[in-house]
């Protein structure tokens, strides 16, 4: 499974009322419920379940998913 | 453009004040207010003008400190969802980060005053305790609010047609004093006693009625406090509890999962149940709430048998 594929089902699992497309341009403003707290959510639920921990700057640093799948890539890749 | 229709000018004054300094909370506001009917509206704009004189030449400051506390409320959340717990459980720890640090004590509660508005589930207890709770007490009730911070509780029991008198207890002098000053400024202080009271050495069966607001998550042991309480009330009097669950705070000790934890904590400490109001947060269900494990508001109304 791709990295934009697994970050689509975590998506789609916590912005449960969001039915839009999931395409690396979407980004906070188009999708309701992605707020500052679902944010963090979002990035912990990655963490888990890419195995990943980001730094604090990290967090807030993607602004959109295709943002937040390149930064998931560099920290796997970092992992190796 | 106006979040709330223009009748309702001084929330409209305070929203526009509080995007000025917080731009990107548009959005947020936006669905806090959505779906708000007028008596809400109307609720919220007595609200708005109740801020207003506490914060008198303030204003600025209490938007600014509630834009600190939405990022500092982000790093608390960050650790929660990582770690599933609160970050501190000891008291000790809290007095030493929190509540000895007074120029963080003086931002937190002013942020924290700006969400009664901002933040749905606040409004709605608020609103749960003045429609809920005060009319269902006794002609004549004497009532005590222990921990009354910001005031707005204490002042609204000192408001009730059926109360014949009001007092509050914190074990701080110098959150009285912020409390004192924020009743005055509503015009509400007249006969409300501000007392340095611990509620363990306080004598028992003294009144008909107690509110106890977003405590007992303050605290390492918070049923032994529910049954000190259930000592002070009369028999058959009531008790407003109100605790937030899954609520990330820098101060916050005691993790309730859901609210019915608090609820039965309430009768584990002896009460009967009387009502509860399950707060979600703006935006949110209750059952989306509890899906996404958000914050929600617990209060409790409860008696005590006669």
């Amino acid at each position: 499974m791709s990295t934009i594929d697994k970050v689509t089902d975590i998506m789609r699992d916590l912005f449960e009322d969001y039915s839009g497309p999931i395409t690396p341009a979407i980004a906070a403003k188009d999708v309701p419920d992605w707020d500052s707290l679902a944010h963090v959510k979002l990035m912990v639920q990655v963490e888990r379940a890419f195995g990943i921990r980001f730094e604090a700057r990290e967090v807030s640093q993607p602004q959109n998913v295709g943002e937040l799948v390149a930064l998931i890539d560099q920290k796997l890749a970092a992992k190796g | 453009m106006s979040l709330a229709p223009a009748q309702f000018a001084q929330l409209n004054r305070l929203i526009d004040l509080q995007l000025e300094v917080f731009p990107e909370h548009r959005g947020f506001l936006t669905k806090r207010f959505a779906d708000s009917d007028a008596a809400h509206l109307d609720f919220c704009e007595q609200l708005s003008g109740n801020v207003f004189k506490i914060a008198g030449s303030d204003i600025r400051r209490i938007v600014e400190d509630y834009r600190w506390l939405s990022d500092m409320v982000l790093e608390e959340e960050l650790f929660f969802r990582r770690e599933g717990r609160y970050r501190l459980s000891k008291f000790s720890d809290a007095l030493e980060q929190v509540y000895a640090n007074t120029p963080f004590m003086a931002k937190y509660m002013n942020g924290l005053l700006a969400s009664q508005l901002w933040w749905r589930n606040h409004t709605e207890v608020l609103r749960y305790f003045r429609d809920g709770f005060l009319p269902g007490n006794r002609q004549g009730f004497t009532h005590l609010e222990v921990g009354p911070g910001h005031g707005l509780f204490l002042g609204l029991a000192a408001a009730a047609p059926n109360g014949a008198s009001a007092e509050g207890w914190d074990i701080s002098a110098a959150s009285l004093e912020n409390t004192r000053a924020a009743l005055s400024a509503m015009g509400a202080s007249a006969g409300i006693a501000l007392k340095e009271v611990n509620i363990f050495t306080a004598p028992e069966g003294q009144f008909d009625s107690i509110t106890f607001s977003e405590v007992l998550e303050h605290l390492e042991e918070p049923l032994a406090a529910l049954k000190i309480l259930r000592g002070l009330l009369k028999p058959g009097g009531r008790i407003f509890v109100n605790a937030p669950v899954n609520s990330p705070a820098p101060d916050h000790l005691y993790l309730f999962r859901t609210p019915e934890e608090v609820r039965d904590m309430v009768a584990a400490a002896g009460f009967e149940i009387v009502d509860t109001l399950y707060a979600p947060p703006s935006g949110a269900g209750l059952d989306k709430a509890r899906r996404q494990e958000l914050s929600i508001s617990a209060a409790v109304i409860a008696k005590k048998s006669s």
